[in-house]
């Protein structure tokens, strides 16, 4: 579970979210994409399994959930210090050229060439959120799959239940991850022998 | 005129209640438009640029932030988001006391299985919309390959999107 990189001192963690904020346009995909490649496979500072869990404990804290993930691996890797310069690094930066942009964007807003070249960086960040969907997914879908067919069965229902209530029924994040909640704790409990099988999958 | 201390608790009050994202619009909405503090054009303008500028979604605030009430908005509303977020160290600490307890890990195993569902939602929300055809799906593919190949820097890949985008749709 633990990583092998020594953690890193605080101006290199400042400097490294700090490039995360500079470079992450196109929003939450992009930079979630960007923290999983550079602290777990550039510096392996962590592990995908670790991230997954700070990733689900910001997704149960109110408000933005990126800043919750910052929040808990600021700490782990620097204390409240680490906390602040990352906090510090990944806002600072957009902050500053978000401003910039207001004060641009009046004038290239309406340039045909800024919409062509929108149109395709909007995809391209769909398509890095799909990346970042895997790595989320692959830890568990190996995990399950060595506990067999009917856990990897289990598993990609849930998850696949839940994909569609969102996009079809369009119920909210809130209410799905208490729906996660409810069937984790009942479905995926550990249990003290082994699981043979269960009946009470629908 | 302005109170800053209210117009802070405003846009406390609305990401306290949200979830990232648009999800505090609604609330940031009703409050700032019928005190007169916003209008609708700061919204559309700033939810525009919260998509092109970096970092998460839900910074689209600051430049509400910025447009309502210039560098002091700015910073009110980037305070503003920051605090709420700090409730994951309760959070956190409340799980760690907790987590031997079969119940809990199996619910936050159904919370890391939500994770996923979320990403993948998000990406479909982002690949279904009036503006992305045959073509864009086609960028996005493109896009998926360099990316999974981890070879790839990521600026390198938004920049031959957007160049491509800028050639197919001339």
């Amino acid at each position: 579970m633990n990583s092998q990189n020594p953690k890193p001192g605080m101006w290199k963690l400042f400097r490294v979210w700090a490039t995360i904020g500079l470079q992450s346009f196109g929003g939450g995909a992009s930079t979630t994409f960007l923290i999983q490649r550079t602290f777990i496979e550039k510096y392996d500072w962590m592990t995908m399994e670790e991230f997954t869990h700070f990733w689900s404990l910001s997704i149960l804290a109110p408000g933005i959930n990126l800043l919750g993930l910052t929040i808990l691996m600021g700490r782990k890797l620097g204390g409240s210090w680490g906390i602040v310069v990352s906090l510090a690094g990944l806002l600072l930066p957009s902050a500053a050229i978000t401003c910039i942009l207001v004060a641009l964007f009046k004038q290239i807003e309406n340039i045909p060439a800024v919409q062509m070249v929108l149109r395709g960086i909007i995809p391209a960040t769909g398509a890095i959120m799909a990346v970042v969907a895997l790595n989320f997914a692959l830890p568990i879908m190996r995990k399950s799959s060595k506990e067999g067919t009917f856990s990897l069965l289990k598993n990609s229902i849930v998850i696949i239940v839940c994909t569609l209530a969102i996009i079809f029924l369009k119920l909210s994040a809130a209410a799905v991850v208490l729906g996660a909640v409810i069937l984790g704790a009942l479905f995926f409990s550990p249990k003290a022998e082994p699981p043979i099988q269960s009946g009470e999958e629908k | 005129m302005i109170n800053p201390f209210i117009y802070f608790l405003l846009f406390l009050k609305a990401s306290l209640f949200s979830s990232g994202g648009l999800s505090n619009l609604p609330s940031l909405h009703q409050d700032l438009i019928s005190d007169g503090w916003a209008n609708d054009a700061n919204f559309g303008q700033s939810v525009a640029i919260g998509q092109i500028s970096p970092g998460p979604n839900g910074l689209w605030v600051i430049s509400l932030g910025y447009l309502t009430y210039g560098y002091l908005g700015a910073l009110l509303a980037l305070v503003a988001i920051t605090l709420p977020p700090f409730l994951v160290i309760p959070i956190s600490a409340i799980y760690t006391r907790i987590e031997h307890q079969k119940r809990v890990q199996g619910a936050m195993y159904g919370v890391s299985l939500a994770v996923v569902a979320l990403s993948i939602a998000v990406c479909w929300t982002i690949l279904y919309q009036p503006g992305i055809d045959w073509k864009g799906l086609l960028i996005a593919v493109g896009a998926f390959g360099l990316a999974l190949s981890r070879k790839v820097n990521f600026l390198i890949i938004l920049a031959v999107a957007g160049i491509v985008g800028y050639l197919v749709y001339r």
